[in-house]
């Protein structure tokens, strides 16, 4: 017990130590170092495409990397693979547990992955011989609800999970490879980073953690929400990521800078963040909301540059395509809208 | 007694902290708050309430808000409970008039207290039952739910009735004011925690086992969890860390490189699928693309990784270092991507497979790296990984492609030429009137079907081949010319994608070969004082039949077989290079032009990029005379070729000039329109050709940007000459005036051939090959 308390005290000091050295490297403010950027004026995107299909809410949506198909899970117990352009299904799937909460699209385009309350994140596999869609692994393990599942290639998937962990795991063999612990929260959400040896995290202890995936180790910690972090995603050249929070703010940190450099709140927007994701230059930060809307943000000047309105529900999950193209906005309301 | 409440409710989105601030400050009415009375409504007087319109004026007023996202923000709170309809007690709904509202009493705010269990539903209800039927009569729903409690908490009923009565009696104290408000207040909460069947509720929750961090379920944290957290903390102090100011700049600088990348900041060229229904811009940019868009390739340029992230990026630089006998560094990058991808189960065969074709002393393609690492490699190649090689790659990736080869090839020809043939998609504005109308870039990517359709109408489309000074041609000249300099007559063993390409670049640039020739850099940049010259030779070649209308069907036809071939075997080479070479010189005629070129360009020219430019530059002079007949042969081939190669292979350059043509007209959205356009075009281009060419001459000067826009024409356009073309017909220059009809009708047969696999256009490839026949005609006067 005696060493309990000292570590917890030598923590404490540490902390602070770090909040001081934080403090120090910080020598601007985003404001002024983006001065001279050119306001980007008004950003206005319409709905092109409404995916109906679902009959119930969509809880996760995950674009392919062909920019154009993208698969959806909604509580009505289907997976959804849409072909957005031309809002064809291409494969419905149903699914053993209806209470899915996230889904992925594997880079190749062979597999989807799913997984919710049931613990398991499920891996479906779209090319079959027999040209059916079928479980092709399941992945137990996790002795909490899925949150968040991403691809790195069709033989490995992390995961994060409601037991406060992250997983990395073998499709191949079903076997947990790597287990990433030290969030104190339920684990909401990860982002894989462009070159796909690191990841970070969003959880319910308020922080976000960048993790390194061959390691198996956290790298750093970002505090700064005051509430659940719903959502991460990496800024395109990743070495910042974006993060939407119950606190009705999203944020934005920088790795190498090891601090928050920015955050994303309006007065009138006091609603939580469901979701985020970045356009392909960074310079729009897109954000979903419980209050039925996204929000454009100039990610440079903090400043909202728009805003998405159309659905009629909450938006419980969005995306940018790999292209840049499209943004992808599921709903509570059962409807996919596609946006440029 | 926030505080005391905190510790016991449960999780807590703090976002509600902010809705509670706004709701308290719109009730603060001595400070500006909504103004709340009692309103007269016909006799009655209905106390506490105020109007949709007053809230509405507040909000926007407070927050400097537009009205509608007031009215969404008023709909939000409203939704939370945190004030509802006076006088409809059934939807949660804000209006902007002067229906009347009334604020919840704060203790039915959301996440005041734990969410209410049915006992308190059943009490409230049954409440109800014991009140006044006209005034507190339940709903349907309500009695429904009334009776299945009534089942559920048999055990409690008693105790429930109790509490009902007991809460009658004391409401009846109440002053008859007070006694609705709180009645509304009471009915308002349960709409919200008990909303009607299929309504939905802004406070359902993700069905989440409670998502709490601060409060029951942590679980117990044990010394190891601290001795990590220790350990963490200290290497995150120890960390080094970027000033802010640094890191700012670096987001900044990639902010705006990237700005004209991101098709949300800057609309896409030539169209955005999503409002034009027109997937050209997919094909044109799909994974692995035989002739990629200017754009694309000048974003290689930006980084090492955007080359090797994108895969055509990646052939094209393989391609390159495999010209310059150096690409094992680039095949052993590949190779340890791959075996980091694998499967589990593969992991020790391909380890192995590596060691053996990279590192093994005297492997076949051993690869550089230092003594270090390779005592590295060694140890982890006892326990093989994933990540085995993942030191020695480091190594190449960091000190020999990006440090070495990739500023070589980002500075070299090769480079150059794939900027000055990339296909420029742009919208094109008019100042052909004519010619511009049809303009599609094509993709050798992807065999869409909207491609397949609108080839036959770009076959319609002629464009000035003669003017049309593409950078393509540029690219195609010096490409092969490099190639041939540097690996001798390699043909046979270094089949590159890269020859592959130029081959079928041929064709298409053949027309454009002029610019390129007068331009001995970069193509797209075509000086002003060569165009002109372009045109004139245009001229020259053939007087109004010049007309790149005309000439352009064949040369259409043509580059499509052409990119066929060119876009299969690309496709193919990364796989078995060889194969595909010798694939392609079996299929398609064009091989042959090719290195006819090739041997002639060594011949004629040394490696010099511009000085091959030179030479080529009278080349076509002399060839444009015969350029129509040329032409048609190189068509004609092409199209057999094509037909031979493949149907399903991937054409796309048609699609390109229908693309443009869509543009500037805006209003076609169907092929078949384009189509018909391109008839007109082609019609007009007929009629007056040789207009067309001057302007265009005229307008180069101008402007840069017109030049470009003109280049991009006329490239599309342009499949009329390829730069094989006039080599290879120089060589055979000697074909009679007579022979070029024969051909074209050839011609024409081989395009409906073609055409064929997309019938829809038939009756379009009809009259697109009536065109050719014209135009033709046309030619033959002269």
């Amino acid at each position: 017990m005696n060493e309990l308390d000292s570590l917890r005290q030598e923590a404490e000091t540490l902390k602070n130590a770090i909040r001081d050295a934080r403090k120090a490297a910080c020598d601007t403010s985003l404001v002024q170092a983006t001065a001279s950027l050119e306001p980007i004026g008004r950003v206005q995107m319409r709905t092109r495409r409404t995916l109906r299909g679902h009959l119930a809410k969509i809880y996760a949506m995950h674009w392919g990397s062909d920019s154009r198909n993208l698969v959806s899970a909604s509580q009505d117990g289907k997976l959804i693979v849409w072909d957005s352009h031309t809002t064809n299904k291409v494969h419905a799937i149903p699914l053993r547990s209806s209470w899915v909460m996230t889904c992925a699209y594997a880079p190749s385009g062979s597999y989807v992955a799913c997984g919710g309350l049931d613990n398991i994140c499920s891996i479906y596999s779209l090319k079959t011989r027999e040209g059916n869609v079928r479980v092709s692994r399941e992945l137990p393990g996790h002795t909490g609800y899925l949150s968040c599942c991403r691809f790195l290639d069709d033989n490995q998937i992390v995961t994060s999970s409601g037991d406060m962990s992250c997983a990395l795991w073998d499709i191949e063999t079903g076997q947990q490879v790597t287990s990433f612990l030290g969030h104190t929260g339920d684990v909401m959400s990860l982002s894989l980073s462009p070159d796909m040896r690191t990841f970070v995290s969003g959880a319910c202890d308020a922080s976000a953690k960048l993790w390194d995936i061959r390691e198996g180790l956290c790298k750093q910690t970002f505090p700064g929400h005051e509430s659940d972090i719903n959502a991460v995603t990496f800024f395109p050249n990743g070495y910042a990521f974006a993060t939407g929070s119950d606190d009705a703010t999203c944020r934005l940190f920088d790795i190498r800078a090891d601090q928050e450099l920015a955050m994303y709140s309006h007065d009138n927007i006091i609603c939580g963040i469901t979701s985020v994701a970045f356009s392909k230059s960074g310079r729009l930060l897109l954000a979903g909301y419980d209050d039925f809307n996204c929000n454009v943000w100039d990610s440079m000047k903090t400043e909202r540059a728009g805003i998405l309105a159309g659905h009629d529900n909450r938006v419980s999950c969005l995306g940018v395509t790999e292209n840049g193209m499209a943004v992808g906005t599921g709903s509570w309301d059962s409807f996919l809208r596609i946006w440029n | 007694m926030e505080p005391d409440h905190r510790d016991h409710r449960c999780h807590r989105p703090s976002a509600f902290d902010k809705m509670e601030g706004l709701v308290r400050e719109m009730q603060d009415t001595e400070h500006g708050g909504v103004p709340v009375r009692s309103q007269k409504l016909f006799l009655t007087s209905i106390p506490a309430a105020f109007m949709g319109y007053d809230l509405i004026e507040w909000l926007m007023e407070r927050l400097g808000i537009e009205e509608s996202e007031a009215l969404n923000l008023a709909n939000q709170l409203c939704q939370y409970g945190y004030f509802f309809p006076v006088s409809d007690s059934k939807n949660l709904v804000v209006k902007d008039d002067s229906s009347l509202y009334r604020f919840q009493s704060p203790y039915y705010w959301p996440w005041q207290n734990r969410p209410p269990d049915n006992v308190e539903y059943a009490i409230y209800l049954a409440k109800r039952t014991l009140r006044n039927k006209q005034r507190h009569g339940l709903e349907d729903y309500e009695l429904e739910a009334l009776s299945n409690l009534r089942k559920n908490l048999a055990n409690k009923w008693d105790f429930i009735t109790m509490q009902a009565e007991e809460q009658v009696k004391l409401s009846k104290v109440l002053k008859k004011g007070d006694k609705i408000i709180s009645d509304s207040q009471e009915r308002a909460y349960w709409r919200v925690h008990r909303p009607p069947p299929g309504m939905v509720t802004s406070l359902e929750q993700c069905p989440v086992p409670t998502r709490s961090w601060n409060g029951s379920r942590t679980r117990k944290r044990t010394i190891e969890d601290c001795r990590r957290d220790v350990e963490l903390l200290k290497n995150s102090l120890s960390r080094t860390r970027v000033k802010v100011s640094q890191a700012l700049e670096g987001m900044v600088q990639h902010v705006e490189t990237y700005a004209e990348y991101d098709p949300l900041i800057t609309p896409t060229q030539p169209s955005n699928p999503w409002v034009s229904e027109d997937t050209t811009y997919w094909q044109l940019n799909s994974a692995l693309v035989e002739i990629p868009t200017e754009k694309r390739v000048r974003r290689w340029a930006l980084s090492m990784e955007e080359l090797v992230s994108d895969p055509t990026g990646l052939q094209e630089f393989t391609n390159y270092l495999r010209k310059e006998y150096s690409h094992e560094n680039i095949r052993f990058w590949m190779a340890v991507n791959d075996l980091r991808r694998s499967a589990q189960s593969q992991i020790q065969r391909k380890v192995n497979e590596i060691f053996e074709e990279f590192l093994a002393p005297g492997a076949p393609c051993e690869i550089n790296i230092d003594g270090k690492t390779m005592e590295k490699v060694h140890q982890e190649m006892k326990a093989p990984s994933r990540f085995t090689f993942d030191a020695a790659q480091e190594h190449v990736y960091t000190l020999l492609l990006k440090k070495d080869c990739y500023p070589r090839f980002i500075r070299s020809e090769y480079y150059k030429n794939l900027l000055a043939t990339g296909i420029q998609p742009s919208q094109k504005k008019r100042f052909f009137g004519f010619g511009q109308t049809k303009k599609k870039t094509s993709t050798s990517s992807a065999p869409n079907q909207q491609l397949l359709q609108q080839q036959p109408s770009q076959g319609a489309t002629v464009t000035c081949g003669a003017l049309s000074k593409r950078r393509g041609s540029d690219r195609s000249l010096s490409g092969s010319a490099h190639e041939l300099a540097v690996s001798g007559v390699k043909d046979s063993k270094v089949p590159h994608s890269h020859s592959q390409s130029n081959l079928s670049d041929i064709p298409y640039r053949g027309d454009l070969a002029c610019l390129p020739k007068t331009s001995p850099i970069a193509a797209p940049v075509t000086s002003p004082v060569k165009k002109p010259s372009i045109a004139i030779v245009a001229g020259a070649s053939t007087s109004e039949e010049v007309c790149p209308w005309e000439s352009g069907n064949e040369p259409r036809s043509r580059k499509n077989s052409a990119q066929l071939d060119s876009g299969s075997s690309s496709s193919d080479i990364s796989v078995a290079v060889a194969e595909v070479s010798e694939r392609v010189q079996r299929v398609c005629t064009l091989t042959q032009q090719h290195t006819v070129d090739g041997s002639r360009k060594l011949s004629t020219s040394t490696m010099d990029p511009p000085r091959r430019a030179s030479v080529s530059v009278p080349i076509t002079h002399s060839t444009t005379t015969g350029d129509s007949s040329k032409r048609k042969v190189s068509s004609f081939e092409d199209n057999s070729s094509a037909a031979t190669s493949t149907s399903s292979s991937v054409f796309v350059i048609p699609s390109d000039t229908d693309n443009k043509a869509e543009e500037c007209t805006s209003t076609s959205k169907t092929v078949v329109k384009n189509h018909g356009l391109a008839k007109a075009c082609s019609v007009t281009g007929a009629n007056a050709p040789i207009i067309s060419v001057s302007s265009v001459a005229d307008d180069l000067p101008v402007d840069s940007k017109v030049e470009e826009e003109a280049e991009a024409t006329c490239s599309q356009q342009e499949p009329l000459a390829p730069l094989a073309e006039p080599d290879s017909e120089s060589p055979a220059s000697e074909l009679p005036p007579s022979e070029p009809i024969t051909e074209v009708e050839v011609d024409t047969e081989a395009k409906s051939n073609d055409v064929c696999p997309w019938e829809d256009d038939n009756p379009v490839q009809a009259k697109t090959c009536s065109i050719t026949a014209s135009a033709q005609r046309t030619l033959n006067p002269p």
